[in-house]
């Protein structure tokens, strides 16, 4: 038996591409399934609970959560895979925590943004789609969800890359557009499969706007448009303020904050290998 | 106890029940397949821990339906009582039901795999497949982590009270006092990661190649069996739903 | 495998630095290692031992943690690395399995995802897809090789410390590496399990091994090397065989330990000596106690820690009064229940009977954050208690309170000043210091507030000479102001060398020794 060679060449581009097209396929899975839904959607649900569109929702929303993670998992650098489990404790305990002061808010993707500004839109994307299946072991109800938190994490990468959060009032406002996406797309998901939302005073909202005689996927992405904005401004800026907090040590140690000079502050002194 | 389930047959049994519950559409089936996997947490010894794990997710869920759909249902027709523009309808405490309860069944049987499934024969056989490790890994370690770090939050808490640390009623007062000791916390986790990273790498996690497993997780030909006729049911059910309401935008 | 290998490890280090920082970690080393030869490199806390060791078995390597200038050689391929991206990258794999690590902190090698001891020892080997029965043996060979036979069912997370740093070794020999490195392998433990640990090294080192120990003390073990290297401030100050550099300036000056030799000095520092330091004096007996536990019993409930049996006593009768000015220290074996003592001082824990009285007020009922402002305590995790981005925030957090803004920085600074910080006071994170220097870190948090109860929960433990002087230091001259000190440490010799007076807790209660 031949020992292995002590050193590695530089990683191979060829496998890039396959991986490529399953991450566009998942995206394209998640959003086909979005568009069909909206155009689809019963008009009249009084015939019976939706569970045509219940089973489309489920159906792309998890095939392309899957696409993503199995495009994006086997490539993640040890470093940034460790971070996915510390990531996922995260999203939990300090949901937890925050919905311990009492602010309506849910909170629940502190993590997830985390590892997109610090590691890149992809691994975030992969952190926000196994954060919803590893949840879902205890919160089966997170599960349908698995797409729009994969969004959360791949929007928050986005954002860190173009420099959204080198200046700090700038960082909610990346959280609230990716609300304003996350929102809209995770509504029929709610809608369909929930039949409504799990919180009493989001559920107020939304019988405000069923009230005015909307159908329930408009009351919901309506519902959705005033509430996840806000709490992903939140989320973006809690990220934000534990990123500065960490010593540069820490953070300098990903490729991806030194390549996009994704934090302020000067640049480390040598030149980016 | 005689029967030892493979992860994935109890897994796949958990899903397609799921599937099939939600395909099917009637709450009669939906409230049969609630009160079965109750039934089974009982025998189980789990019944305490999944009934009130779905308690915390389905209550809030219930109420929200229920003031939702029995109070605005617009597509309703058969008024039962009306108070200015909240109106209870028979179709909209209908559909209240219908969704409640098939969420109900999904949830339940769901709590109940993940609350009698061995995890470390879970991520073996995960590992097995061509499953990529790295999920496993991710799964594991979660679990792993998640009692350590309410130990380790409650350490933290210690130490800041022990620094002076009060923690009054106000907002603000509150908000700022999460935000000390989020920050030794997600520091402290962080820097584990790191080294944990660079061990896993000196162990081998990360160069590519196949794997043997040192636990070994019996899979005996009647749960295979069992599992691929449970996706044919499965696969039925969701092909009947979708021949039979498919025409969803055209005439309905 | 080849025959008649003779694997030698040559380290070459110009300079290694970590990205996002100006100043190199480690710069000027050079470090040979011969097979089944002992070598140890010496410093003090924050010298870059640790750097080196990850650095040597590529747990560090060039490209994603920093910037590399040097040659790597292991058994005749060298590798030489200049700072450029094209420099060789090192499959860290393969490279471990010749030279293994094991860190300090024991329980940051496990994988977190292996239910059992036997399975966390495979866990390497089926990532290099070993055949399971090969598996079986080797789990088995080195579980008897490092005591862990009778445990391999136990789920690693309830294993005490000793055991744990053996699975972190297990795991690491199990590949049977050539080369073992070894950081700060008696870190925190008692005498019996460093024994083990002791053990262990000598009968790898005895089939082959090379194996290089990182320590800050010159112990027993160190003193066996062939070979010492002392690390100061990351670069190489003195190399050679321990009889030439025992006692010399260069392992002084690195705030190496050597036990038995600076003990008496730490207590007596020159310069200020207000107190009368190890002579047992009356002290003040004017004062009324600063501190005082009256018939304090206390017992965990059943469910607080599981498998202890029906409510086990800890306390019993407990009656301790410490004047102000006085140092007691309170030794007793593991598990006695001295850092459960500790913790009824400031309301952490609340005592089922009795009362404990701070400045002559009982302080039942009264919040853990107000009684903090008498009684500053310090544990043993310094890491927990510190959350501010520079040294000086964290000192100063809380006093403006107490002191309005313009005493606080001044407050801050002395008391960095009093534990030899105040050059990092500015511009450091609190997460960059070393330990040694975070724990004085934390000592001047407490000692800021000039508490009239200080309590040190095994200040000593982790600390380099240069912060014990300081810590001694610090002790004596809170003391001399009128602070009441208790510490809790297992280590008589540094408490006959500080305390007024010595306590042993012993199946729940106090006596004098």
């Amino acid at each position: 038996m031949s020992q292995p060679a002590l050193t590695v060449t530089d990683p191979g581009q060829a496998a890039g591409r396959g991986r490529r097209l399953l991450e566009i396929a998942g995206a394209a899975s998640i959003a086909a399934t979005y568009v069909f839904l909206v155009l689809t959607q019963p008009a009249d649900i009084a015939n019976g609970p939706a569970s045509f569109s219940a089973l489309v929702a489920l159906g792309g929303f998890l095939l392309g959560a899957v696409l993503l993670i199995v495009a994006v998992l086997p490539v993640l650098p040890t470093s940034t895979l460790v971070l996915i489990p510390v990531a996922l404790v995260l999203n939990v305990v300090l949901g937890q925590l925050m919905g311990s002061t009492g602010l309506p808010f849910y909170i629940d993707a502190i993590g997830t943004v985390l590892i997109g500004v610090l590691a890149g839109p992809a691994a975030g994307a992969a952190t926000g789609a196994l954060s919803s299946i590893v949840w879902s072991f205890f919160n089966p109800t997170v599960l349908p969800f698995a797409a729009g938190a994969a969004l959360i994490g791949f929007l928050a990468g986005m954002a860190a890359r173009i420099g959204l959060f080198r200046r700090f009032y700038l960082a909610p406002v990346a959280g609230f557009i990716t609300g304003i996406l996350a929102g809209v797309v995770s509504a029929p998901i709610a809608a369909f499969v929930f039949g409504g939302t799990s919180g009493l005073g989001t559920g107020a909202i939304v019988s405000a706007f069923r009230a005015m005689g909307d159908t329930l996927l408009a009351a919901i992405t309506k519902q959705a448009l005033i509430s996840d904005p806000m709490d992903k401004g939140i989320v973006f800026t809690i990220a934000a303020l534990l990123a500065y907090a960490l010593p540069r040590r820490t953070t300098f140690q990903f490729p991806f904050v030194r390549r996009f000079r994704v934090l302020a502050g000067k640049a480390p002194s040598a030149p980016d290998a | 106890m005689t029967l030892r389930l493979h992860p994935f047959t109890a897994l796949t049994a958990a899903a397609c029940t799921a599937v099939i519950t939600t395909a099917a559409a009637s709450w009669p089936l939906s409230v049969a397949v609630g009160l079965a996997s109750a039934v089974l947490a009982v025998r189980r010894g789990v019944a305490g821990r999944v009934l009130s794990a779905a308690a915390v997710i389905l209550v809030p869920l219930f109420l929200s339906l229920l003031v939702l759909h029995g109070l605005f249902f617009p597509e309703g027709h058969t008024v039962l009582a009306a108070w200015g523009p909240a109106r209870v309808t028979a179709e909209g405490l209908r559909f209240a039901l219908e969704l409640g309860t098939r969420t109900a069944a999904c949830v339940l049987v769901f709590l109940l795999f993940s609350f009698t499934v061995s995890v470390p024969d879970l991520v073996s056989a995960l590992s097995a497949r061509r499953i990529p490790p790295q999920f496993g890994f991710v799964l594991a370690s979660t679990l792993t982590l998640l009692p350590a770090v309410a130990g380790r939050l409650e350490r933290i808490r210690q130490a800041q009270e022990t620094r002076g640390m009060v923690i009054r009623g106000g907002l603000w007062s509150r908000a700022g006092a999460l935000r000390l000791q989020m920050i030794p916390l997600v520091l402290a986790l962080m820097d584990d990661a790191g080294s944990r990273a660079q061990a896993l790498e000196a162990r081998g996690f990360g160069s590519p190649g196949p794997r043997t497993s040192y636990r070994d997780v019996a899979d005996p030909p009647a749960q295979r069996l069992f599992r691929a006729a449970a996706f044919v049911l499965a696969a039925a059910a969701v092909a009947a739903r979708l021949v039979v309401s498919w025409p969803a935008g055209g005439p309905s | 495998m080849t025959a008649a290998t003779r694997t030698a490890l040559r380290a070459r280090i110009d300079a290694f630095t970590f990205h996002g920082e100006s100043r190199p970690a480690l710069r000027d080393v050079t470090l040979s290692v011969t097979p089944g030869s002992l070598t140890a490199v010496l410093g003090g806390s924050g010298s870059g031992k640790s750097t080196l060791g990850k650095l040597l078995a590529a747990w560090l390597r060039a490209g994603p943690a920093g910037e590399f200038r040097g040659s790597l050689e292991l058994d005749g391929t060298r590798l030489d690395f200049h700072g450029a991206p094209d420099d060789p990258r090192i499959n860290p794999a393969e490279w471990s399995r010749r030279v293994a690590f094991v860190p300090q902190d024991a329980a940051s090698m496990l994988s977190t995802v292996r239910a059992t001891v036997a399975e966390e020892l495979a866990f390497g080997l089926e990532l290099r897809a070993t055949p399971r029965a090969d598996m079986l043996r080797a789990v088995e060979r080195t579980a008897a090789r490092t005591g862990l036979s009778g445990l391999l069912d136990r789920d690693p997370a309830t294993l005490s410390g000793g055991e744990l740093r053996r699975l972190a070794v297990g795991c690491a020999v199990i590949a049977e590496p050539d080369m073992l490195i070894l950081d700060e392998p008696m870190a925190s433990l008692d005498a019996a399990g460093s024994a083990r640990i002791e053990e262990l090294i000598r009968g790898l080192c005895a089939t082959g091994t090379g194996v290089v120990l990182l320590s800050q003390a010159a112990d027993r073990l160190a003193g066996e090397a062939m070979h010492w290297t002392v690390l100061d401030a990351g670069t190489v100050t003195a190399a050679g065989v321990p009889a030439q550099l025992i006692g010399s300036a260069a392992l002084e000056h690195a705030g190496v330990l050597v036990p038995g030799v600076l003990r008496p000095e730490a207590a007596a520092v020159p310069g200020q000596a207000p107190a009368p330091p190890a002579a047992p004096g009356p002290g003040p007996a004017r004062l009324e106690p600063g501190l005082e536990l009256r018939g304090v019993g206390f017992g965990y409930s059943q469910d607080q820690r599981r498998g202890t049996g029906p409510r086990q006593r800890v306390l019993r009768d407990v009656d301790l009064a410490v004047r102000p000015g006085e140092i007691i220290a309170v030794t007793g074996p593991n598990g006695a229940g001295k850092s459960t003592l500790l913790r009824h001082f400031n309301g952490l824990l609340r005592p089922t009977e009795g009362d404990v009285q701070v400045c002559g007020r009982s302080i039942a009922g009264v919040p853990v954050g107000t009684v903090a402002a008498s009684v500053g305590l310090l544990f043993q995790h310094p890491r927990d208690q510190l959350f501010e981005r520079t040294v000086l925030r964290e000192a100063a957090f809380g006093l403006r309170q107490l002191f309005g803004k313009a005493e606080a920085e001044d407050r801050a600074r002395a008391a960095l000043a009093g534990v030899g910080l105040s050059a990092a006071a500015g511009a450091v994170h609190p997460a960059e210091l070393s330990a040694s220097q975070q724990r004085l870190l934390a000592l001047a948090t407490v000692l800021a507030r000039e508490p009239a109860v200080l309590a040190l929960d095994e200040p000593t433990v982790g600390l380099d000479r240069h912060g014990l002087e300081r810590l001694g230091r610090a002790v004596e001259a809170a003391a001399a102001r009128g602070t009441a000190v208790v510490m809790v440490t297992h280590d008589l010799s540094y408490a006959r060398a500080t305390a007024h007076r010595i306590l042993e807790l012993d199946g729940g209660c106090l006596r004098e020794l």
